[in-house]
């Protein structure tokens, strides 16, 4: 998938590209809104990342003549302006996503997939997770065709852990994509480690989790 | 029914200043009206009887004036003394001889017989010499006679007094009161239920008095100053934590990046998680500075009507794994079934929220939160919620509202602005909030939505 990142601040570009490129993207980068604009009449994009304080021109003022040239792109709009109007005028001029900065790199990539999989239909199939396997568009968790029962929050933690696979999430990555903003800020509660735990003793009724790993002082990992 | 005394200080220490003028005007002019009635009778004796003597003296020289014009026997008329007197006996003449050598000239007042009647009488005597012979006159005046008019003088110089001093009165108050209106008129527009920060500006008052002009003059701009103030310490804010974001974002990217590294060794992969949760204390307090100030700056829309009791629940729900965490038992009596109108549903949200983690972060293990809600007489909607927790002392009570300021350092209890951002929820929609607490056995915070929110 091909990606133009949009984002005058260059480190941060970096960074996204950085780490979009480990998880197998093509990025192309814009550090103007000019830039941009000549970059999507040349070339076409599955993902537009559009920072909305460009030097030379309001991101927001970008995205409909973005739209003319890329009609089929995904858009993400990344914003330090965090109020709601511009949330608000953002998706109603067709942005597919809104998020507002300091976001976390984790948080962006599983956007990008749940965009894929509703925007382009990507049929993805029963993806294997040890014995299990999972589909992630109906939110479940099989083992030969028995579903296992996971709370809401348990299989949340668990996809956004298998999404980041091999990469070990520490405990507020974790409750950050569980509570959003309400995310706690006292780091040292155990609540992560409790669900971890449901998960793993409702998984280990049917079938071994060695694929879950602990990391100790760190967090968690699924090992592929 | 209050004391005499306990009114007095009441007066003392919490009058208008009309009511004042009022009270000092009229206590001036009683004292004034009594001093009158009191020194009135001695008044007009007085005048009397200076106006009784000039008379004698005036009748004395016409006498002497006639006896040298026609002789002294004019009136003798062979006889050896004169006496005359009206026919009520309210006043005599009478004329005699005397030794000489012994001048009297004298008024005093004295009894005399005549005809078998004692009267009082104020009586001149004086000796004069006429064709060598020595002769007494007297001229006596009844003392009744002379004091007859001196009561109707006296209530007519009452009534007079009377009624010119009502008049002055109503005078006084008057243009007392027309003088201080501009003051009162500046007090209700610019001080009475004026509510922070000063938006809607009041306009100058029309007075001719300079010194009411220069105060009003001086309350504008000294509120414009405080509107200044606080929209510079606004726009800092927002601008402040904005600006962090980016910078922030960059340093959370980078050390995800790092962190994903699948080469790094443990050490470090600890280190950076170190890093992270400081970078995240960064933003968090970022984030509610950023919050606080969006409230403030009202870009809340406020058109919402929500029920408070769902909201709780939901936001008890978010949260329950705190609760189980803790041990912590919650209990919710919401009783009554109201919808609040012209509210924000993510800020009241927030609002509880808060409140309900702020009782959770204080609360002892296996402690409890009670959620009750009751109506007002006045028809607002309130609801407590009480914990058990480690409750705040008397001096941090005023407080706890303030940014970063935090009451009990011994726990780890966040960046202290938790109850600033309820704070400012609170203001920015008309919620009234209150806190009463023990130490060691809980708190209580109290929100009040007005009635006319209430649906």
């Amino acid at each position: 998938m091909k990606v133009l990142i949009v984002e005058d601040e260059k480190t941060l570009a970096y960074e996204i590209e950085d780490f979009l490129k480990k998880a197998f993207y093509i990025c192309d980068l814009a550090h103007g809104f000019k830039a941009g604009l000549e970059k999507m009449q040349i070339n076409t994009y599955d993902f537009i990342l559009l920072d909305l304080g460009l030097p030379d021109g309001d991101g927001l003022n970008l995205l409909p003549q973005a739209k003319k040239h890329n009609p089929d792109a995904a858009y993400i709009i990344l914003t330090a302006r965090g109020n709601l109007e511009d949330r608000i005028a953002g998706l109603d001029l067709g942005a597919d996503d809104y998020l507002p900065k300091p976001f976390s790199l984790l948080e962006l990539q599983s956007r990008m997939q749940a965009i894929a999989r509703r925007k382009f239909n990507v049929k993805e199939e029963l993806l294997p997770l040890g014995d299990f396997k999972l589909d992630l568009q109906k939110r479940l968790i099989l083992l030969n065709e028995q579903q296992i029962e996971l709370s809401r929050k348990e299989f949340d933690l668990l996809s956004y852990l298998f999404l980041h696979s091999n990469r070990v999430l520490t405990r507020m990555q974790l409750s950050e994509h569980i509570w959003g903003t309400f995310a706690d800020d006292d780091y040292d509660s155990n609540y992560i480690d409790a669900h971890i735990k449901n998960i793993r003793k409702k998984l280990n009724a049917w079938a071994p989790t060695e694929f879950l790993e602990t990391v100790r002082g760190v967090g968690y990992r699924i090992k592929k | 029914m209050k004391l005499f005394g306990e009114w007095v200080i009441e007066l003392k220490n919490n009058v208008k200043l009309s009511t004042k003028l009022v009270l000092f005007i009229t206590g001036s002019k009683v004292a004034i009206v009594l001093m009158f009635i009191i020194t009135l009778p001695f008044l007009v004796d007085g005048i009397v009887s200076e106006y009784t003597n000039y008379s004698l003296r005036r009748q004395q020289n016409k006498v002497i004036n006639v006896v040298k014009k026609n002789g002294i026997n004019h009136y003798l008329q062979g006889d050896d003394s004169y006496g005359s007197y009206t026919m009520l006996k309210e006043e005599y003449i009478a004329l005699e001889p005397a030794n000489k050598g012994l001048p009297i000239d004298t008024i005093k007042t004295e009894q005399r017989i005549i005809e078998q009647d004692t009267l009082n009488y104020r009586i001149l005597m004086h000796t004069f010499n006429f064709q060598n012979k020595s002769y007494l006159l007297e001229i006596g005046k009844t003392v009744s006679s002379i004091n007859q008019y001196n009561k109707p003088l006296q209530r007519i110089a009452l009534y007079v007094l009377l009624s010119l001093i009502a008049i002055s009165l109503i005078f006084d108050l008057f243009f007392t009161r027309m003088l201080i209106r501009p003051l009162g008129k500046i007090i209700k527009s610019k001080l009475v239920d004026r509510k922070f920060p000063f938006k809607n500006h009041a306009p100058l008052i029309n007075t001719s008095t300079q010194d009411f002009k220069f105060l009003d003059a001086s309350l504008v701009t000294l509120l414009d100053q405080i509107n200044e103030a606080f929209e510079k310490e606004r726009e800092f804010t927002a601008n402040a934590s904005h600006e962090l974001m980016t910078p922030i974002s960059i340093l959370q990217n980078k050390m995800e990046n790092m962190l994903g590294d699948e080469h790094l060794n443990e050490p470090e992969a600890l280190k950076i998680v170190e890093m992270m949760k400081t970078l995240n204390r960064l933003k968090k307090i970022s984030n509610s500075l950023l919050l606080i100030s969006r409230i403030e700056n009202e870009q809340f829309a406020k058109s919402d009507i929500v029920n408070p009791a769902e909201l709780i629940r939901e936001a008890i729900e978010e949260i329950t794994h705190r609760f189980e965490e803790k041990g912590l038992s919650v209990r919710l009596n919401l009783k009554t079934h109201i919808s609040i109108k012209k509210v924000n549903r993510d800020l009241l949200f927030q609002l509880f929220y808060n409140l309900i983690n702020n009782a959770i972060k204080y609360n002892v293990v296996n402690g409890s939160l009670i959620i009750s809600d009751n109506i007002e007489s006045n028809g607002a909607y309130a609801i407590n919620f009480e914990d058990t927790g480690i409750g705040i002392s008397i001096e941090d009570l005023p407080y706890i509202f303030d940014r970063f300021r935090k009451t009990n350092l011994t726990e780890n209890v966040g960046h202290g602005l938790g109850l600033s951002i309820v704070k400012s929820i609170c203001v920015s929609q008309q919620i009234a909030i209150s806190v009463s607490s023990e130490v060691n056995k809980g708190s209580i915070f109290r929100i009040i939505f007005p009635p006319e929110l209430c649906k």
